[in-house]
């Protein structure tokens, strides 16, 4: 909120420092001025006022408070001194009714008769102008003046437009459903019951706290006015504001909740400066309907208690000091406690702990010098997910990938794309960019790869982050650029090894999942044991062309939660066999079609516990062995971990091998 | 004579003398000692002389043998180190290095990793929660009341079919921790959180927050200041200057606001981490406010604690100097591969 440096100093006889430095002792005990910008002769400061002290900061009054306290300079009171015309009787032009007491906890109006409304003197329009306010005449311009000067919202009525006869007869009650106003920013509002107005015995005549209405605004014909100072509930208030999308500077004012005490002095600024500015006469008395006057509260401070939140001692005089600065009154004092009236004003002061950081504040937090807490020692516990993750990203770089982190949200078009079901949808979206929150790491990923397949041959890329589906669950997924299925999978053999995770299979594809972006086949699911933990796969060729990749893509998502219940099982070391291996090679024909894993089974079936390891070590496809045969090479270990093995026993066994394999009527055992 | 040792090891010594070429000396070798070698030829003829002699030749043959081995090894050696060959394999060294390609971790990973070390040596824990929260957690336990003003300090996603929403702070953690825990504790978080607001260069919809709560009797402002200090200390690896502002979050009371002084530059207008402002405003933290600790089931009056929370894109910015906060999610591998 824009303040003018010029206006603040009209506050104090004494000159106060210069802006910069201003802005630095409010920055330090107050708020955060976060610009200053000079304006012809004045300084315009843009202090970030906090939230829980809009109710008296939203204006000059507020913040040269705040400067008299922090400087211990006294503030000059505003003046206020006008004649009211005896003659006249408010009771005869004006009577308020309020509907509800909770909606409006004060009404508060003036009626002035004969003003003369004109342009308004150029003091007062700049004033206006310099905190962004756009001088209309000079009747709204003192109202709007003193809004900026006291923090409370005035609304000016033109007392001949309201209907009926005199006495004028106002209502401050709920919309009805349906009801229409024409405002002063020339929109027509549809209003309901959530929202209250001011209105006649016809029509609204003002959204209340947010908007006035066309139907009594003030013109160059205006003559009688009323002069409008209320408080209104400051929930309902920002409802309304909310359900009309309409943000005013009173309705930003109303819904920090104002002092209700600070009505009829606004409304008697006003009228000062109506009366000094564009005569009229003051017709004598006051509307004031307030049926539950607002009491100054009273809360205890007790300094031991300050001393132990602070971790300092300050001085007793010096808070005592501190607390007079801020006009809170000392009503008894003891060594230990100090009983407070606290200003109506002060609506943010309600506990103890409120008074502690007045303390704290205006003493200056920089005083307070840093102390390490005595605690009890006890160490922190380990937090094994994390200890997995650290691991995890490790083995991937040393793997030659590369980190990122996307968005937690797919598009749209996403959606169609990837064909995905149940997503959970974003209610306020920013953007069709980011409408449902992601159920797979892919499509960012992929993503990743379109933006930079320009420039990079080779893309090797991982993630580690939350998804969404019923529920959130961390996964893993990474993509290599390429059809790289086998690398991929010596991705994730070594990863799982290096996790000291044994029994990693690869099962095929049960296409159950709501995922329909895999190559159906050039596909497997990453299984521990029974436990299906992941998919390593192909994405379908058809969904890279959509998304503008140009060649293949191979990708795996794992489930990291399982994956670290898992890796965090006991592992128990066993030790090398200390007997020699015995080594034998063999080769079989078989179909294309037929799964090495299928051929590896039956040879581990056969052999039992004296094999120790097979390994695949050589695929060999050639017009020579036919067109639908391929021709595996194994190599086969023999070794027990508790007894030596014989040759003779290692022949008898691969014999069996041989036999096994060949009682497939269509696999060829090659010598 | 049968052998003049003499002269067999002058004529031998020159023929090796003479070689250019491994071949050659080979050649050389086979002449004295091949199968079909003088030497051999002498040895097989020893086999006739009376035992005496025979042994006087022997000694001799073996002298030979031992002279004549030296000299082809020293030979062998100087042929096969020789200049010229070497020359030929002469390379341009100034030629650009071959690239070797490393994987990377994020920025941002890196710099968690260095901030939960400094928590955890301070004595701890790690803790996470869920990103999507519900309102209770997200507001209400938080003494943040429905239709209040200071709602607005947070712009929150709101999800569909459900009361549900993407959590704009990690404060719950801080909540559903003290549910179920009781002080004195320690704890922190790092995670993802969200806001409903427009993307530039400062802002983003998703960013990582990280947390901080510590419980027990009697905690104070001075002890907050004091972990704090030393957090940033040992982040940034040396002392740097740092002040608190007065600030205002629902859930602290008194609460504040930290700034440290930019450690990059002296205040220069053009200054990439704090645009010539000199402080940078980096966490949020304050006293556990008394409501907070009721509604998590603590008792105000026996119970104090200080809770904090900051950036941490905020904070890599700072330290890896980087201007922009979408880089982090652009999954631009021109910017990623930089971190190792």
């Amino acid at each position: 909120m824009i303040f003018s440096y010029n206006w603040l100093q009209s506050f104090f006889e004494k000159k106060l420092p210069e802006p910069e430095k201003l802005a630095e002792i409010l920055n330090l005990h107050s708020f955060e001025v976060k610009e200053i910008n000079k304006k012809n002769k004045d300084y315009l400061l843009n202090i970030d006022v906090l939230p829980n002290r809009g109710s008296d900061c939203f204006s000059h009054l507020g913040i040269a408070r705040e400067i008299s306290a922090i400087l211990n300079k006294k503030l000059l009171g505003l003046e206020i001194n006008f004649r009211e015309d005896t003659q006249t009787k408010i009771k005869d032009f004006l009577s308020v009714k309020v509907q509800k007491t909770t909606d409006c906890l004060r009404y508060s109006a003036r009626v002035l008769l004969n003003v003369k409304v004109e342009p308004s003197p150029l003091w007062l329009r700049s004033k206006l102008e310099a905190c962004g306010i756009k001088p209309i005449n000079n009747i709204v311009d003192i109202a709007n003046f003193v809004m900026l000067e006291t923090g409370q919202p005035l609304h000016v009525f033109d007392l001949d437009k309201i209907s009926g006869s005199f006495p004028k007869r106002i209502f401050v009650k709920r919309a009805k459903k349906g009801e229409k106003i024409l405002a002063l920013d020339d929109q027509v509002y549809e209003l309901n019951e959530k929202i209250l107005t001011i209105s006649d015995s016809k029509n609204a005549l003002a959204i209340a706290g947010i908007k006035g209405g066309k139907k009594a605004e003030i013109n160059q014909n205006t003559k009688n006015i009323f002069i409008e100072s209320a408080n209104f509930n400051s929930k309902l208030i920002r409802v309304a504001s909310k359900l009309l999308d309409l943000k005013t500077d009173a309705s930003l004012r109303f819904e920090h909740g104002l002092d209700p005490n600070l009505t009829s002095f606004a409304l008697d600024r006003a009228t000062f400066l109506i009366q000094k500015i564009a005569k009229g006469r003051v017709v004598e008395g006051m509307i004031d309907h307030y049926p539950k006057k607002i009491l100054p509260k009273r809360i205890s401070f007790n300094f031991q208690k300050a001393e132990s939140i602070i971790g300092m001692k300050i001085a007793p005089e010096t808070i005592i000091k501190i607390f007079n600065r801020l006009q809170f009154k000392i009503k008894s004092k003891s060594k230990v406690f100090l009983e407070l009236e606290i200003p109506t004003f002060r609506r943010d002061i309600n506990i103890e702990e409120d008074l502690v950081e007045e303390v704290v504040r205006l003493y200056g937090p920089n005083k307070i010098k840093p102390v390490f807490p005595l605690s009890a020692f006890s160490p922190p516990k380990e937090n094994l997910e994390s200890l997995w993750e650290e691991k995890v990203t490790n083995i991937l770089k040393e793997l030659r990938m590369h980190e990122v982190y996307n968005y937690s949200f797919v598009s749209e078009n996403d959606k169609e794309i990837f064909k995905f079901k149940n997503l959970i949808e974003v209610q306020n979206p920013t953007s069709s960019e980011f409408k449902y929150l992601r159920p797979s790491l892919i499509p960012n990923l992929l993503k990743n790869v379109y933006l930079n397949q320009k420039y990079f041959s080779e893309i090797r890329i991982f993630e580690l982050g939350k998804v969404f589906l019923e529920k959130e669950k961390k996964m893993l997924g990474g993509i290599i650029l390429g059809e790289a299925f086998l690398e991929m999978k010596g991705v994730i053999d070594l990863l799982f090894e290096k996790l000291g995770l044994a029994n990693l299979w690869y099962d095929s594809y049960e296409p159950k999942t709501n995922f329909q972006f895999w190559h159906p086949f050039r596909v497997a699911e990453v299984k521990i044991d029974n436990e299906k933990i992941g998919i390593l796969g192909e994405i379908l060729p058809k969904i890279l062309k959509k998304i503008g990749i140009e060649k293949r893509v191979t990708a795996f998502e794992i489930d990291f939660e399982k994956l670290a219940t898992l890796a965090s099982e006991e592992f128990i070391y066993q030790p090398p066999s200390p007997y020699p291996a015995i080594i034998r090679d063999l080769s079989v024909l078989v179909p294309k079609k037929t799964l090495v894993e299928e051929v590896i089974q039956e040879i581990e079936n056969e052999a039992g516990e004296a094999l120790s390891d097979v390994d695949l070590f050589d695929i060999y496809e050639s017009d020579e062995l036919g067109e639908d045969k391929k021709s595996l090479t194994f190599r086969l270990i023999f070794q027990k971990r508790d007894a030596p093995i014989s040759p003779e026993k290692v022949d008898e066994c691969f014999k069996n091998i041989i036999n096994r394999l060949q009682s497939h009527l269509d696999w060829e055992v090659r010598k | 004579m049968l052998f003049d040792l003499k002269e067999a090891k002058k004529e031998a010594k020159r023929k090796i003398e003479s070689c250019t070429k491994i071949e050659d000396l080979d050649q050389v070798f086979k002449e004295y000692l091949g199968p079909k070698g003088k030497i051999r030829q002498i040895s097989l003829s020893l086999k006739k002389l009376p035992l005496k002699k025979r042994a006087q030749v022997g000694k001799e043959i073996n002298n030979f043998k031992e002279f004549f081995e030296k000299e082809i090894a020293q030979k062998r050696e100087k042929l096969l180190e020789r200049k010229e060959d070497l020359e030929k394999e002469w390379i341009d060294i100034t030629l650009p290095s071959k690239k070797i390609f490393l994987g990377s971790l994020h920025p941002l990973t890196i710099l968690k990793r260095k901030i939960e070390k400094i928590f955890q040596n301070l004595g701890f824990s790690l803790v996470e929660g869920p990103e999507i929260e519900n309102e209770w957690y997200n507001f209400d336990a938080l003494n943040i009341p429905k239709d209040h003003p200071a709602r607005d300090l947070w712009d929150t996603f709101y999800l569909k079919g459900s009361k549900n929403l993407l959590r704009t702070h990690t404060s719950p953690v801080q909540v559903r921790f003290m549910e179920k825990n009781f002080p004195p504790f320690r704890i922190f978080s790092v995670g993802r959180v969200f806001r409903h607001e427009a993307t530039d260069a400062r802002h983003e919809i998703n960013f990582y927050q990280v947390e901080g709560l510590m419980v027990d009797k009697g905690i104070s402002v001075a002890n907050f200041k004091g972990v704090m200090e030393e957090f940033f200390d040992r982040l940034f690896q040396k002392k740097i200057e740092k002040r608190l502002r007065p600030s205002f979050f629902p859930f602290t009371e008194p609460s504040f606001e930290v700034d440290i002084y930019c450690p990059v530059c002296k205040g220069e207008k053009d200054c990439k981490v704090c645009q010539g402002k000199k402080w940078i405003e980096v966490m949020g933290a304050g006293m556990v406010h008394p409501n907070v600790f009721k509604l998590s089931g603590l008792d105000p009056k026996e119970w104090q604690g200080f809770a904090f929370g900051m950036g941490l894109e905020r904070l890599a910015m700072i330290l890896f100097r980087i201007d922009d906060i979408r880089l982090f999610y652009s999954g631009n591998l021109k910017f990623l591969t930089q971190f190792k």
